[in-house]
């Protein structure tokens, strides 16, 4: 992929912000003004002359290259072009994002992809928690976009989520879909305890059962769910790293609730949990 | 001009400017997405009493239909956004949704739309799930089948209505054998609908009366058993005269099927009963379309 490679030159010590570093702002600028930009470090300013060393060619696509969990706030309110993460990363990465793309080729701290309104973000490796959960203080987290770890993620995943999907191939931590508005979490290996804590709205689909679920899910009985049909096939659409979704059946035991909240969530166990299906293998 | 022994008329068919929309239904089987199919476009024939002039497209693959299971696309025309805003949600209600195992979803995509599941979606009754997948709104509305799933809304597009030609034949006998042929081969030509039952319209008709209450009435010169009574356009051979009517997408595609449905009935020729071919128009007044058949045959 040509585009702008920065090259991270030092090994950081504080969190880096490089919320400035977008393709839309990058692409009107020279790069000397580009190597002047001014980023948050620690406590301080740091000059991006000084933390990269940069290959530039004009275009939407920004790739960091040696990435540590060092660095936050990558891809913060793009809208488009595309960013790649070589290396692991820090926390709010795709942070309110607009569009675009961003990979991460390695593992991604916490509050990725948090109240994003649009967009594409994929994970080959592990997340932390919140993963496109809420702002500190805001009512709801993600509106809409879809995100892909192929790895496993942390705690409160889709926390406050208000719409979009959330595609985890491994396994996610505990309170999955904790207080979730609406929109569609799908954990392709096991899930922790209290999923769907306090969700209101939203669909959680599991393809193993939880170890619990709460006394406020009623069960509805094992259905064919003719929506996952409709879900999985344009799942499978987007591109052959969801050829996996071309396998699963969409018969579940349906769960419905959190009734101490309305009660108008489901989580979804995918039956016979299709233990036969592996996890598929992480893609570019 | 002449094909095969068979009069092409130096005429032209007038077609006026539609809204069309086109709708996906998937069902367990595709004997299940005809029962819902055949079910909205019944009484769809025409605009003049139906509200709507609607048929099935052509049958769709699994790998076709945005649920995977086998479908059946059917194109709706009307003279406005307001009558498609009208009259589909409403057939969908009552043909689709009460079919067993069907989903209903939009087969095109533009900017301006009607609604579908938007109206449809209050039958769940409060229990009814929006999903939004890639960009586009889907209600789950929870039936004693399972679940309804309704896109939200589906894309309108400008149309044209009336692209016609006129079979003129000894008998209904000959002239039928020769429509059927046509519009088999027209059911083959993509964004196009014949709306009428069998995709032939036994009585054709012409604008006004003599009634002030009535907008159509039958076309006298075309009645075979008016033809010593009125200002005939039939000679003394012709027994029967059948009208294929065509709705579509664009120009070009009523253009193809009504060149192939020609062709079709010509290749029976005068030795099989058809002896002309004409069309109908209403002088140039009525739309803006006109379809000449010598040209298109050219």
């Amino acid at each position: 992929m040509k585009g702008m490679i920065f090259t991270l030159s030092f090994k950081p010590r504080f969190a880096l912000d490089l919320s400035p570093l977008i393709p839309e702002r990058m692409q009107s600028m020279t790069q000397a003004e580009i190597k002047r930009i001014q980023l948050d470090y620690g406590k301080g300013k740091l000059a991006v002359e000084k933390a990269f060393k940069i290959k530039s060619a004009k275009n939407n696509n920004i790739e960091f290259r040696r990435s540590t969990d060092k660095l936050i706030r990558i891809g913060r309110n793009m809208s488009k072009g595309t960013i790649i993460i070589k290396g692991d990363v820090g926390d709010y990465v795709g942070q309110s994002m607009k569009g675009g793309t961003i990979i991460v080729n390695g593992n991604a701290g916490s509050l990725m992809g948090c109240a994003m309104s649009e967009g594409y973000i994929q994970v080959n490796g592990n997340v932390g928690d919140y993963l496109g959960g809420a702002l500190a203080g805001e009512i709801e987290g993600m509106s809409d976009g879809f995100i892909c770890i192929y790895g496993n993620a942390g705690n409160c995943i889709g926390d406050r989520m208000r719409r979009g999907m959330i595609v985890i191939e491994g396994s996610a931590g505990n309170y999955c879909g904790s207080r979730m508005h609406a929109g569609t979490i799908i954990v392709l290996d096991r899930a922790g305890e209290h999923v769907g804590f306090s969700m209101r709205r939203g669909t959680i689909v599991l393809a193993k059962r939880p170890r619990h679920i709460a006394a406020t899910f009623r069960s509805c009985g094992n259905l064919k769910m003719q929506f996952l049909r409709l879900l999985f096939k344009q799942i499978a659409n987007m591109g052959k790293q969801y050829d996996i979704f071309k396998k699963i059946d969409p018969e579940v035991h349906r769960y419905a609730g959190d009734l101490a909240y309305k009660g108008k969530g489901e989580i979804l166990i995918l039956q016979p949990i299709l233990e036969s299906i592996k996890p598929g293998t992480k893609s570019a | 001009m002449k094909i095969n022994g068979v009069t092409i008329d130096d005429t032209f068919a007038e077609a006026f400017p539609m809204k069309a929309t086109r709708i996906i239904i998937t069902a367990m089987s595709l004997k299940w997405a005809y029962m819902a199919a055949n079910s909205i476009r019944g009484f769809a024939s025409s605009v003049i009493a139906c509200g709507i002039e609607g048929d099935i497209e052509r049958e769709l693959l699994p790998e076709e239909t945005p649920d995977g299971r086998p479908g059946i696309s059917v194109m709706m025309f009307a003279m406005s956004k307001k009558d498609l805003d009208k009259h589909v949600p409403t057939r969908v209600g009552q043909s689709v949704m009460t079919t067993a195992t069907t989903a209903c979803y939009a087969g095109i995509h533009s900017e301006d739309t009607i609604s579908l599941g938007k109206s449809l979606r209050y039958f769940g009754d409060g229990y009814q799930i929006s999903k939004v997948i890639n960009r586009r709104r889907f209600w789950r509305i929870p039936v004693m089948h399972g679940e309804f799933i309704c896109e939200e809304t589906t894309g309108i597009v400008p149309a044209i209505g009336g692209g016609n030609f006129l079979v003129l034949a000894k008998t209904s006998r000959h002239g039928l054998a020769a429509c059927e042929k046509a519009v088999e081969a027209i059911k083959k030509v993509p964004g196009v609908i014949t709306a009428f039952p069998g995709g032939v319209v036994g009585s054709g008709s012409k604008v006004g009366s003599k009634y002030k209450f009535l907008g159509a009435s039958t076309n006298e010169a075309y009645c075979p058993t008016l033809k010593g009574q009125v200002k005939s356009e039939l000679t003394e051979e012709i027994g029967s005269v059948l009208e294929i009517v065509i709705d579509g997408l664009t120009e070009k595609s009523i253009n193809d099927a009504m060149r192939i449905g020609i062709k079709e009935i010509c290749k029976f020729g005068t030795k099989k009963g058809i002896y002309r071919v004409s069309a109908g128009n209403y002088g140039g007044n009525l739309g803006p379309y006109h379809f000449h058949l010598r040209n298109l045959l050219k």
